[in-house]
């Protein structure tokens, strides 16, 4: 019963994806995205983490196909000399891990609590909710400076750079599970009091195995779409701090830090600083948004409001 | 109909308020961090000081002194200096400037915090008459005239006794409220007419001024503090500002090129080093390694691609003009020089430190801390470099937290000596010397050199001791001299800016003229 | 009702003790507020007078006392920057963030309401089609690179518009206001564009699939069958059931647009809260952050409060006092 069911949601998937050609745009664009920041090491001209090989004297070349451009880089070069394009890949890479990084936590942290939330209901359920509501007061921006601030400053100089991505993984993971929680918990409501749970429980089942392996599959499609909203959201958080100077360290940009590093150039007539990797960043978030809004569509799956 | 009225009355106001009167819209990356001139010594207060108090001397565009509230000055014994005060200085308050005023804001100086440090030397001011005073040392000093650019006369009887509070009126307080916090009188070109901290400042002109002959013709300067550069550049490109100061290197050339903008540089006098830490890292104690870094910094390199041409690439401390200052010692960039100099060290291999720099505190510093650090790794030193708020770095500078950090310098007293005072002679707590010396170097011969020419009242030999300790310090490689900053400021062409600027970044705002 | 009113007092006061406490605990490690205070060159054991007057040397748990203690009375400390409380610090900015807010939800109000109502009436119309695919554009593009685009545009290349600050403001009852000038409307207009540039897009969507919800449910097929004018249905019957989420929603992204005044108040040096707050951390300046952060989750609590009240009232079946 459970198969079929799955197997039918599956292929009316694939057949309403081979209908939508935004959809299909999007998945390809998003897919090359996502093997280029995997691949980032062997696509990249470069490897921009190679301080001996940078020289300061090849700082700020346009890119090649303009006047001055050097044909070695592609895209030119960012103030310490190093080859946009590669920075860029590399950035990408960072900006990827972190997003479905944080996504992962917020999932772990957000589908547990959402699920003992409404499972159990009662003072356990308005517990948690209430801290699910004085997480979401602050905001991930709020959270992201304070911790990151107090992080940086207790672990050593040296470690800054490997801390910094699973750093921020925590922080944006920690400061957005709410939405999870909202959105399982709401779901669990509605299955909660339908026959096969009540089956399950007549049964003698206990808890742990009607909320994870009866409850929680039915309740997952609500999670895949606000996985892919989240994704994109994660990614802008992560862009969102390191234009405030609080992501990734100067020497390991991500895509954000490197729109940040960019802002300082934007009237010194370096435009592709700004323009390339905030193009890169649009795209990028606008094909998973995309994606999203489609799977929404198609799932039509009742979602928590907010 | 009732919304029209108010609307039509406001346009009125501000039409009043605009006509007839030159004011300057003024754009800086702080506003002052209070009224009270005694309660910061910084580049920023000093700034406001010149704006709202007249020192006994200021310096000229040439580096000369410059006649203000005193007149002429001239040496009686070895320990005095007498110095005769101008007539008819009024002060905001309307109450007249006297000899009093200035032995009172000494003695405030001394009790100063920030500033007793520098006053030191002072033992006291004596008020000879109305219009005399004669100020002692404990031992000879050389640099007492450039002390004397400190000295802001304040207004004493306007300061003395009790405010609201019951709190004394001259109590100096860095972190409370005290009347002089908001309230000032100076005898200076502009009064504080408004003043809402980190949102803007309005300064008026002082009706009574004494310097009848200043050219000066602004009314009203309105400071508003904007930190971010880009948004700086953008307020003055667009027409909200017409002073903007500083310039980063990078809105050079859209500055320079923009019509109707005039942009004005001056080399300035910080210079940038890096301190080796000897202590936390023993290869630093290998005079070989610190030469093999000073070999492998491409000074020439950051200064025209990260400073934009924009700094003077440095060799030594103090730069040209200060009498330590020796013309031999530049930059030595050489790779393979410094590739040899680590295999005849033994460090053919490399190592790994640790690098910290500031990134609000300096032109570019975080990006010339990061250049350093690639640079670096061509020799095989590889560098973890962490760069942090100003606010964040002095605390983990005190306790010297990384192997290599970053340090600019500008001579407060604007000598060559000060440099090694706090930079270069070796740290010691109670006198303290070195207190910025977070590389650990340690050298008798620089600290009985520095030392001996605080009391050298010979100017010529005093020089010669100041110059070998550059030179040193430079065969030392004690530490890794950048370059020194620029100074820079921009305004609309009919702001005649280039009258007033100078080397010490005190623009004479009481000077200016606008057309 | 009086009842739900005491709980919410008692659960705001627990979440701001939790806020203080968390806020409290991590001041220490944000850097050194006295180096900001003094000059470079001033000496060691002036500095080391300077925290023992401020009482930085004290325990954690004598602060955290002593901070508790104050706070009863309504001290949430005192900034070293300003000089001066941080609560009256605080408030002497807030006029700058909620007019930036106010400002920015009226633009998203103004705007989200028709074309969202639009789009869902007419989903297959061009204008609808055209408005979604914008706003998922929207929805996409960081607000910091909006707030650049439009400085770079229309106060750097057109002049059109001033490009930082305030502008002229004017004292109503000690509200420093910026809405009565025509100088502080100029400058208002590119940071709330700005700052409603992330929230537009969500709003119009949200409001649109409401709407059609609204659109498919019985009661409204049995008002068309009852023959009511269209503009009545629409407007009456369906637009006010649409804005039950819509509020929902509404006040928990307020909290989210207060936060994200930080980016949008930086980049135009709005001087309000947000930008008060980052510099706050580059400073330092302890007991300002928590401060701010102690009345943000204040004003969120209340904001939520209110939220909830206003649902009771327009929705007769939720009862406030079971929530």
């Amino acid at each position: 019963m459970q198969t079929k069911r799955q197997k039918f949601k599956e292929s009316y998937l694939l057949y309403s994806f081979k209908r939508d050609k935004v959809a299909m745009v999007s998945f390809t664009i998003l897919t090359i995205f996502l093997l280029a920041a995997l691949f980032a090491p062997v696509l990249a001209p470069y490897d921009p983490y190679d301080t001996a090989s940078i020289d300061i004297m090849d700082s700020e070349i346009p890119p090649s196909w303009v006047a001055d451009g050097d044909s070695r880089f592609f895209l030119g070069t960012d103030i310490m000399g190093r080859d946009l394009l590669s920075t860029m890949l590399y950035g990408l890479r960072i900006s990827v891990m972190i997003g479905i990084g944080a996504v992962i936590l917020q999932a772990i942290i957000g589908i547990g609590v959402g699920l003992v939330s409404g499972y159990m209901g009662g003072k356990v359920d308005a517990i948690l909710m209430r801290i699910a509501d004085v997480q979401l007061s602050f905001s991930t921006l709020m959270v992201a400076i304070i911790v990151s601030a107090i992080v940086q400053l207790t672990f050593g100089v040296g470690r800054y750079e490997q801390l910094a991505v699973p750093l921020l993984v925590v922080i944006i993971g920690i400061a957005e599970w709410p939405q999870y929680a909202r959105t399982v918990r709401a779901s669990v409501l509605g299955e909660k009091n339908k026959e096969y749970v009540e089956a399950a429980r007549v049964i003698g089942l206990d808890s742990k195995r009607i909320m994870f392996s009866h409850i929680l599959p039915n309740s997952l499609s609500p999670v895949l779409v606000i996985s892919t909203v989240q994704v994109a959201n994660a990614v802008m958080s992560e862009a969102a701090l390191s234009f405030l100077g609080l992501g990734m360290p100067v020497s390991r940009p991500s895509i954000g830090s490197l729109i940040n590093a960019g802002f300082e150039y934007i009237f010194s007539g370096a435009w592709w600083l700004t323009f390339f990797p905030a193009i890169l960043l649009i795209i990028f978030i606008l094909v998973i948004n995309l994606l999203g809004d489609w799977l929404r569509d198609v799932l039509n799956p009742k979602l928590y409001k907010g | 109909m009732k919304g029209f009225k108010i609307i039509s009355l406001l346009l009125m106001l501000l039409i009043a308020s605009t006509a007839g009167a030159k004011t300057l819209k003024l754009a800086m990356d702080a506003d002052p961090v209070s009224l009270d001139p005694h309660v910061q010594l910084s580049g920023g207060m000093l700034q406001y000081s010149h704006t709202v108090f007249d020192p006994l001397v200021r310096w000229t565009q040439d580096m000369k002194f410059e006649p203000r509230l005193a007149e002429k000055w001239e040496r009686i014994d070895a320990n005095t200096m007498r110095f005769h005060l101008r007539k008819g200085v009024k002060f905001h308050s309307g109450n007249p400037f006297t000899a009093k005023d200035i032995v009172w804001t000494i003695d405030r100086l001394k009790k100063s915090q920030d500033f007793k440090g520098l006053f030191e030397p002072f033992t006291s001011a004596v008020a000879v008459d109305d219009f005399t005073v004669d100020v002692k040392t404990t031992k000879p000093y050389a640099l007492l005239l450039n002390m004397a650019t400190y000295v802001f006369a304040m207004d004493s009887v306007f300061y003395t006794g009790t405010d609201a509070n019951g709190q004394e009126k001259d109590i100096i307080l860095k972190t409370g409220a005290s009347f002089a916090l908001d309230n000032e009188s100076g005898t200076g070109p502009f009064i504080v007419a408004e003043r809402e901290q980190g949102v803007k400042m309005v300064y008026k002109r002082f009706a009574a001024y004494w310097d009848t002959k200043s050219p000066g013709n602004v009314d009203e300067v309105v400071l508003t503090p904007i930190k971010k550069d880009p948004t700086r550049v953008a307020a003055l490109l667009s027409g909200d500002v017409d002073f903007i100061m500083p310039v980063s290197p990078q809105d050079f050339k859209i500055v320079g090129n923009a019509k109707g903008i005039n942009l004005v540089t001056m080399s300035g006098g910080r210079v940038i080093t890096f301190q080796l830490n000897q202590e936390s890292r023993p290869e630093f104690k290998d005079v070989r390694v610190r030469q093999a870094i000073a070999y492998a910094v491409n000074n020439e390199g950051i200064v025209k691609k990260i400073m934009k041409g924009t700094a003077t690439t440095a060799g030594q401390q103090g730069p040209k003009g200060y009498v330590g200052y020796k013309e031999s010692l530049t930059p030595r960039y050489d790779i393979a020089k410094a590739k040899e100099l680590m295999k005849a060290a033994g460090f053919e291999k490399g190592f790994e430190v640790s690098m910290m720099a500031p990134n609000n505190r300096y032109v570019s510093d975080e990006k010339i801390a990061e250049a350093v650090a690639s640079m670096l790794s061509k020799i095989g030193i590889k560098v973890n470099l962490k760069t942090m708020p100003k606010a964040q770095y002095w605390p983990e500078f005190d306790n010297r937290a990384a192997d290599i950090m970053m340090i600019g310098w500008h001579s407060d007293t604007e000598d060559s000596g000060n440099f090694s005072e706090f930079l270069a002679m070796c740290f010691d707590k109670d006198a303290g010397y070195g207190q910025y010396n977070a590389g650990n170097y340690c050298n008798e011969k620089v600290d009985a050199l520095v030392l001996g020419a605080q009391v050298e009242t010979d100017l010529a030999k005093r020089a010669i001791m100041l110059q070998e300790v550059e030179q040193i310090l430079y065969d030392d490689a004690a530490f890794i001299p950048m370059h020194w900053q620029h100074l820079s400021w921009a305004a609309k062409n009919n702001v005649k800016l280039e009258a007033i600027v100078n080397a010490q970044n005190f623009p004479y705002f009481g000077d200016l003229v606008v057309e | 009702m009086f009842a739900f009113i005491v709980r919410r007092i008692i659960q705001a006061t627990v979440v701001m003790l939790v806020i203080g406490f968390i806020g409290f605990s991590v001041k220490h490690q944000l850097g050194d507020p006295v180096r900001d205070l003094v000059g470079i060159s001033v000496s060691i054991e002036e500095r080391e007078a300077l925290r023992q007057e401020l009482g930085l040397n004290d325990s954690f748990l004598v602060q955290y006392g002593r901070f508790l203690k104050n706070a009863m009375h309504g001290d949430l400390g005192y900034s070293f920057f300003y000089k001066r409380p941080a609560l009256d610090v605080i408030f002497d900015k807030a006029p700058a963030t909620i007019e930036l807010v106010f400002a920015a939800s009226l633009i998203i109000l103004l705007i989200s309401v028709p074309v969202g109502l639009y789009s869902a009436i007419y989903p297959k119309r061009f204008f609808s089609k055209f408005a979604m695919g914008v706003s998922i554009v929207g929805v996409s593009i960081p607000v910091f690179l909006t707030a650049i685009v439009l400085i770079y545009v229309f106060a750097v290349q057109l002049h059109w518009l001033p490009s930082y600050g305030r502008g002229e403001t004017v004292d109503v009852f000690g509200w420093e206001s910026g809405l009565l000038t025509i100088d502080g409307l100029r400058h208002l207009v590119l940071p709330s564009i700005a700052l409603s540039s992330i929230m537009l897009p969500l709003f119009i969507r949200l409001i649109r699939s409401e709407m059609m919800e609204v659109l498919e449910t019985e009661y409204i097929k049995y008002a068309w069958a009852k023959g009511l004018s269209r503009r009545r249905i629409w407007m009456v019957h369906a637009f006010k059931n649409t804005l039950l989420p819509v509020i929902t929603v509404g006040g928990v992204q307020l909290g989210i647009l207060i936060a994200f005044t930080i980016l949008t108040e930086t980049v135009f040096q709005w001087q309000g809260m947000g930008f008060m707050f980052l510099e706050a951390v580059e400073r330092s300046d302890t007991a300002l952050l928590v401060a701010y952060l102690v009345v943000v989750g204040a004003l969120f609590v209340v904001v939520n409060t209110v939220v909830d009240i206003i649902y009771g009232l327009i929705n007769p079946t939720v009862t406030v006092a079971s929530r």
